[in-house]
């Protein structure tokens, strides 16, 4: 919960769940509809459980559901970019500054924000320098879904 | 008993003249949990593929040209549509579970159906996922993330034995099967009749198990991608003289099921199961729907 909470805070999101309605599998964190905590009489055997929102790493990798829940906050840092960006993007490079399109809120050197493609969000990263560019750093972007299974 | 030629010569004798070499084309389906139909298509169309809706299913495409694996696209990595054969796109398609239901996909791996059962449940209900392989849970994780699914359990362990703690108003059966030459190209050289007649015991241990977990009332849809005639038609058949369950009648593409298979004679509400063979434009399946009664 620790790094989740502060990957939330990172990105100035709003969302603050509490571990009352968060249930732990090893390493992943989840949350359950009161229909299906009901539902969930028996816990040998059960490998994930309702909405995915990501499991601990060096950092906490959040899952393609939490980062659409980021997404549809008002609040949250955005960077937008176009379609060649974010495949580079989901390849795991970072991005240039002069690719960004547009942002939403304030984005200062250190700060985290959402990768957007296409009003859904792609990743997410920090805006850093790199020499003399400013990049957002790939922390984190939805090509995981396939390199996992390779 | 085995070889391209024994098993040829079986489907010759159910009726159908096979060449051996048919292939089904590519298929998508559409997911309207994060996208319409348009919005997946008109992408996809701006970057060189060619669609084909499939009139008989709600969200299926054939993909008739692509430069690129459709695997691996950014509409892809956000769930907006999953890769999954027509004629695999039917069962749940028929068993129509809704948000109302408590539902079960018994052999949830790789997660394709799992993911669009969800859909139709639009994320509501309860929808319990199991498999008995640790390693192919990873794949039905991945989809469920990607597809953006939160009404599923999913759980490791024999579908034959678990205990869920619940009752079911829908149950999908996609047994493991022998499965078929189009999606194997070396399925002839590796299949025995030993084989099937073992996947066909294990088929009705499963079909044991589904009816003991469904309400009264409640539907069981058995599938496979089998040609066996063990594996189908001989299943449900004994589905029929051993537990409380009745037919129901299957609309959709395919042929009705014979009911004479080999020279054994079968209860004519076999009639009522669906047939798709390879050479229509997908690959082999078959389907049954039964309610308990």
């Amino acid at each position: 919960m620790r790094l989740l909470k502060r990957l939330l805070r990172d990105l100035n999101s709003g969302l603050s769940p509490s571990e009352d309605e968060v249930v732990r599998i090893n390493d992943q964190y989840f949350t359950l509809t009161p229909a299906l905590r009901d539902g969930l009489k028996n816990r040998e055997g059960l490998v994930y459980s309702g909405r995915y929102l990501g499991r601990d790493r060096r950092l906490f990798e959040p899952s393609s559901l939490l980062l659409q829940a980021l997404a549809s906050e008002p609040g949250t840092r955005k960077a937008h970019v176009d379609r060649d960006t974010a495949w580079l993007f989901v390849c795991g490079r970072d991005i240039f500054h002069e690719s960004i399109v547009a942002v939403e809120g304030e984005l200062s050197l250190g700060s985290h924000c959402l990768v957007m493609y296409g009003g859904r969000c792609i990743g997410y990263g920090r805006y850093e320098t790199a020499g003399d560019q400013r990049i957002i750093r790939n922390m984190f972007d939805l090509g995981a879904l396939l390199r996992r299974e390779t | 008993m085995r070889g391209r030629e024994f098993f040829l010569e079986r489907y010759s004798r159910l009726g159908h003249s096979l060449t051996g070499d048919e292939v089904a084309p590519q298929a998508i389906r559409v997911n309207p949990l994060r996208a319409e139909d348009g919005e997946v298509v008109e992408a996809l169309t701006d970057n060189g593929v060619a669609l084909k809706k499939i009139p008989y299913l709600d969200h299926g495409y054939i993909v008739e040209h692509t430069e690129f694996s459709l695997g691996a696209t950014l509409e892809y990595l956000l769930g907006l549509y999953s890769l999954q054969e027509a004629a695999s796109q039917l069962p749940v398609q028929a068993l129509a579970p809704g948000p109302e239901d408590t539902a079960l996909d018994m052999c949830s791996a790789p997660g394709g159906k799992t993911t669009q059962m969800a859909a139709y449940m639009m994320n509501r209900g309860v929808l319990y996922a199991v498999d008995a392989s640790r390693d192919r849970l990873y794949a039905v994780e991945n989809s469920l993330e990607r597809c953006g699914v939160t009404n599923c359990l999913v759980y490791h362990g024999d579908a034959k034995r678990i205990e869920l703690g619940a009752s079911f108003t829908k149950i999908l059966l996609d047994a493991p099967c022998s499965g078929n030459y189009v999606t194997d190209p070396d399925w002839f050289s590796r299949r025995s009749l030993r084989d099937v007649e073992a996947n066909a015991e294990r088929q009705r241990r499963l079909l044991s198990r589904a009816v003991g977990l469904l309400e009264r009332g409640g539907r069981l849809l058995y599938s496979t991608c089998s040609l066996e005639p063990e594996e189908n038609e001989l299943n449900v058949q004994w589905l029929l003289e051993n537990h409380p369950v009745d037919l129901e009648p299957m609309a959709g593409p395919g042929t009705p099921v014979a009911t004479e298979v080999f020279g054994v004679e079968l209860d004519p509400k076999l009639s009522l199961c669906r047939r798709l063979w390879p050479g229509d434009g997908t690959q082999g399946f078959f389907m049954a729907e039964a309610v308990k009664l």
